[in-house]
C-alpha cells in the first residue's frame, strides 16, 4: 500500500513530448484511472511510476520517499501489461511463482500464495498449463495472478482488458474491481475505454497530448468537465456541442436564445473567441400531450437515425447552424463538425415513444444543464447556480 | 470433385517423389563411404555398392594408429570450446545490438557480415606468421581463436534475428517482478532464444569440426591437429596401397558426432516457443 506522488513530471523522447508537467497524488488504496486517446502518454506515465522509464524532469515519490533513482525491481510494484507479457516457457504456476522466487521466499510460502491467488482467480485447474494453451481471458487472469501474489505496494495496469471480447471485458472489469476492493491496494489503471474509467475509478485523470486536463471523480468529470476535450471524451454517446453567439447578456443558440446570468455574461464578454454550448443527450426530452410542458428551449427535430439499445433509444438529428461561426473542437473526439451549416445532435429518449427514422419530434432542452465553453481556450466558463436566467421564445 | 482429388494425389506424388529423389541424391555418397569403410582391403576396388563381406579392419587400423584418437580428441575439444565461446559471445553481442541504443550498432552488424564473407585462404599466410610469433601455432587456443573469430558474425546474425522476435515486454515484466537485468536475461530471454542458440551452435560446430584449411596450416603435430587435417596424413597399411579404406572409416567416425549433435539440438529447435506470451 502506498501513496504515489508525482511532482512536475515531464518526459521527452527526442523531439516528442510524451508527458508534460504532470502533478498529482494518488492516495493510499485508491483506484486511480488514466484515460485519454491513443498516444497521449498514458503508458509512458505508468512506465515512469514503475521505473521502466526515467522522467526527464520532476520527481516521483512513494510514501514520501523519492524513487526516481530506484530500480524497478526494488520498487515492489506489480504491473499488468497491455500485452500480458506472460513467460511462455513457464507454466501458469511458474509464471505466478516467478516474482516470489526472485524475492527468495520459502517454497512453502510460494506454494501457499500461488494456491491462494489461483483460488481467487479460478485458475486452480490451469496451474500446469503453458500460456499458449490458455484463452485470452485466462491469460489475463494469470497476468493478474502474477501481480497479486506479490502483495505489492501498488498495481499498475496498462489496458489489461483491451484485447478481450465485449462480454469477457465486462466480466473481468467487475472481477478487477472486486479484487481491488478486497485487497485495498493502490491501483493505477490505464485505459482508453471511458466505460471502464467511469465504472472502476475512484478518480479519473484525463490526459490529452501529454497534458493532464482534469482530475476528478467520474461524476465530477461527467457533470462538470473543465474543458471541451473532457466534455467530449467522457460520456457515451458524446455530449452535444453547438456554436453560440452572445450579444449583451443574450445568448443565441441555433435552437433558441436565452438570457444569461450576470456572472456568466461577464465571463463570456471577457473572452475573445466564440462560445460553444454543450449538453448531454439525456438533457433533451420529448414534449407530448401527456408530459409536462417544456420549461426550456423547445424545438422541432427531424430524426435522421435511430439507435435502439433496449433500455434506451438514441435519436440523431441535425440542427441548422447557419449564420454561426464554425466550431473548432479538439481532435480525437468522435464528433464531426465537417458539415457546413448543420450539426448532428443526439437525444436519449424513452424507447416506448416508438419514433422511426424520418419522423419529426418536438424536443425540449433543459437549459439549466447547459455548459458553456470558450472555444479559443477550450475552458469552461465557471458558473454559480445557473447560467441561464430566462428563455426567450422565438 | 474427382478432379480435385486427382489433383491432390498428383501433387502428393510430385512432392513425395521429389523428396525421395533429393534424399537419395544426398545420401548416396554417404552410403558409398560407409560401404567402403566396411570392405576388406582386397575388395576395395570391386565397385560393388553393397559389400559382399563385412569387415572392421579399417576401423581397427584407424584406432590403432595413435594419431587418430589424438586428432579426434582435439577435434572434439576445439570444436566444442569454439562453439561455446562463439555462441556465448554472440549472445551478448546480439542482445546488445537488438536491445540497447548506442551509436554504431548498424555498423557492427555490417562489419560482422563483412568478416564472415572474407575468404579464409586470404589470411592464412599472415595468421600463420602471427600465430608463430605469439606462440599460438599448433595449440588448441590458436585454432579456437580462429574459429571463434570466423563464426562469431554468423552467430551474432542468427541470434540477433531471434532476439528481435522476443517481445520486449517480457523483459520489462521480469524487471518489475524483481529481476536484475542479468537475471531477466538468463531466466527469460535466453530460454526463449534457445532455438536461435541451438541453430547458431550447430552451424558454428560444423564450421569448426569440418574445417580443413586452418587446421592444416596452423598445426603441425598431434598437439592440436584435428581430424580433417589428420586424415590427410593417413598412410595405407603398405606403401603400395592407397589408404582409401582408412580414410573412409575415419570419415564415418567423424561424421557420427555431427549427426548426434544435430539430432540432439534439432529437437530443441521447435517453432513457436514464444506463442502465448503476448496478445496477438
Ligand atoms: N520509446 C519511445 N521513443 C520515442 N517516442 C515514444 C517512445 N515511447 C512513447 N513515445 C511517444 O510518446 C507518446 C506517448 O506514448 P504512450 O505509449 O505513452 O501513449 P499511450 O497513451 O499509452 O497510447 P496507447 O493508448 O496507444 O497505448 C507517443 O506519441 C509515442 O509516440
Ligand atoms: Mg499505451
Amino acid at each position: 500500500m502506498a501513496e504515489i506522488k508525482l511532482s512536475n513530471i515531464s518526459k521527452h523522447f527526442a523531439a516528442t513530448i510524451a508527458v508534460e508537467e504532470a502533478s498529482f497524488t494518488i492516495s493510499d488504496g485508491e483506484f486511480f484511472i488514466l484515460v485519454g486517446p491513443s498516444g497521449c502518454g498514458k503508458s509512458t506515465l505508468l512506465n515512469m511510476i514503475v521505473g521502466l522509464e526515467q522522467p526527464t524532469t520532476g520527481e516521483i515519490s512513494v510514501d514520501g520517499q523519492v524513487v526516481n533513482e530506484l530500480d524497478p525491481k526494488d520498487r515492489n510494484m506489480a504491473m499488468v501489461f497491455q500485452s500480458y507479457a506472460l513467460y511462455p516457457h513457464m507454466s501458469v504456476r511458474e509464471n505466478m511463482a516467478f516474482p516470489l522466487r526472485l524475492a527468495k521466499l520459502s517454497q512453502q510460502e510460494i506454494d501457499k500464495r500461488v494456491t491462494r491467488a489461483a483460488v481467487v482467480l479460478e485458475l486452480e485447474d490451469l496451474l500446469n498449463r503453458k500460456p499458449r494453451a490458455l484463452s485470452g481471458g485466462q491469460r489475463q487472469r494469470v497476468a493478474m495472478g502474477r501481480a497479486i501474489v506479490r502483495e505489492p505496494k501498488a498495481f499498475l495496469l496498462d489496458e489489461p482488458l483491451s484485447n478481450l471480447d465485449a462480454k469477457l471485458r465486462v466480466q473481468m472489469r467487475t472481477e478487477i474491481a472486486r479484487l481491488q476492493r478486497r485487497l485495498g491496494t493502490t491501483t493505477v489503471y490505464v485505459t482508453h475505454d471511458q466505460t471502464e474509467a467511469m465504472t472502476l475509478g475512484d478518480r479519473i485523470a484525463v490526459l490529452y497530448k501529454g497534458r493532464l486536463l482534469q482530475i476528478g471523480t467520474p461524476r465530477e468529470l461527467y457533470e462538470c468537465p473543465a474543458n471541451l476535450f473532457v466534455a467530449g471524451f467522457i460520456g457515451s454517446p458524446t455530449m452535444n456541442f453547438l456554436p453560440a453567439r452572445c450579444k449583451d447578456s443574450n445568448l443565441e443558440l441555433p435552437l433558441g436564445s436565452m438570457r444569461l446570468s450576470e456572472t456568466m455574461s461577464q465571463q463570456v464578454e471577457l473572452s475573445e473567441g466564440p462560445v460553444i454550448a454543450a449538453f448531454r443527450p439525456e438533457h433533451l426530452r420529448i414534449v407530448g400531450e401527456k408530459n409536462s410542458p417544456c420549461d426550456g428551449v423547445q424545438f422541432e427535430a427531424q430524426v435522421e437515425l435511430v439507435e435502439w439499445l433496449g433500455a434506451d433509444l438514441f435519436i440523431y438529428f441535425y440542427a441548422t447552424t447557419e449564420g454561426f461561426e464554425a466550431m473548432e473542437l479538439p481532435e480525437n473526439l468522435d464528433i464531426t463538425t465537417r458539415d457546413k451549416d448543420r450539426q448532428l445532435l443526439v437525444a436519449r429518449i424513452d424507447p416506448a415513444t416508438g419514433i422511426g427514422e424520418g419522423g419529426t419530434v418536438n424536443l425540449c432542452m433543459d437549459v439549466r444543464r447547459l455548459l458553456f465553453f470558450d472555444s479559443s481556450t477550450g475552458e469552461r466558463f465557471r458558473q454559480d447556480k445557473s447560467n441561464v436566467i430566462s428563455i426567450r421564445h422565438q | 470433385m474427382t478432379t480435385t482429388k486427382d489433383h491432390g494425389l498428383s501433387e502428393r506424388l510430385f512432392w513425395g517423389l521429389g523428396s525421395v529423389l533429393v534424399v537419395v541424391y544426398a545420401l548416396i555418397p554417404v552410403f558409398w563411404i560407409i560401404s567402403l569403410s566396411l570392405k576388406r582391403s582386397a575388395d576395395l576396388g570391386d565397385g560393388r555398392f553393397i559389400s559382399a563381406t563385412v569387415s572392421l579392419e579399417h576401423y581397427q587400423a584407424v584406432f590403432s594408429d595413435p594419431q587418430f584418437p589424438a586428432a579426434l580428441w582435439n577435434s572434439i575439444g576445439i570444436a566444442g570450446i569454439s562453439t561455446l565461446a562463439a555462441v556465448m559471445l554472440g549472445m551478448f553481442a546480439a542482445y546488445a545490438i537488438v536491445r540497447l541504443e548506442f551509436p554504431g550498432r548498424r555498423l557492427i552488424l555490417a562489419t560482422a557480415l563483412a568478416i564472415a564473407m572474407f575468404p579464409p585462404i586470404s589470411i592464412i599466410g599472415p595468421l600463420f606468421n602471427m600465430w608463430r610469433v605469439l606462440g599460438l601455432y599448433d595449440t588448441w587456443f590458436g585454432l579456437i581463436l580462429t574459429y571463434m573469430t570466423f563464426t562469431l558474425p554468423l552467430a551474432i546474425w542468427i541470434l540477433s534475428a531471434f532476439f528481435r522476435s522476443i517481445p520486449w515486454d517480457l523483459e520489462k515484466a521480469a524487471r518489475i517482478d524483481g529481476a536484475t537485468p542479468l537475471q531477466a536475461f538468463i531466466k527469460v530471454i535466453v530460454p526463449l532464444a534457445a532455438p536461435g542458440v541451438f541453430t547458431a551452435a550447430i552451424l558454428v560446430f560444423m564450421f569448426a569440426w569440418n574445417d580443413f584449411v586452418f587446421a592444416i596450416s596452423l598445426t603441425s603435430t598431434n598437439d592440436a591437429r584435428t581430424v580433417p587435417a589428420a586424415i590427410a596424413f593417413f598412410t595405407g597399411s603398405s606403401r603400395f596401397e592407397q589408404p582409401t579404406g582408412s580414410i573412409a572409416a575415419a570419415s564415418v567416425v567423424v561424421t557420427l558426432p555431427i549427426i548426434i549433435v544435430v539430432l540432439l539440438f534439432q529437437r530443441r529447435i521447435v517453432a513457436g516457443l514464444t506463442t502465448g506470451a503476448v496478445k496477438e
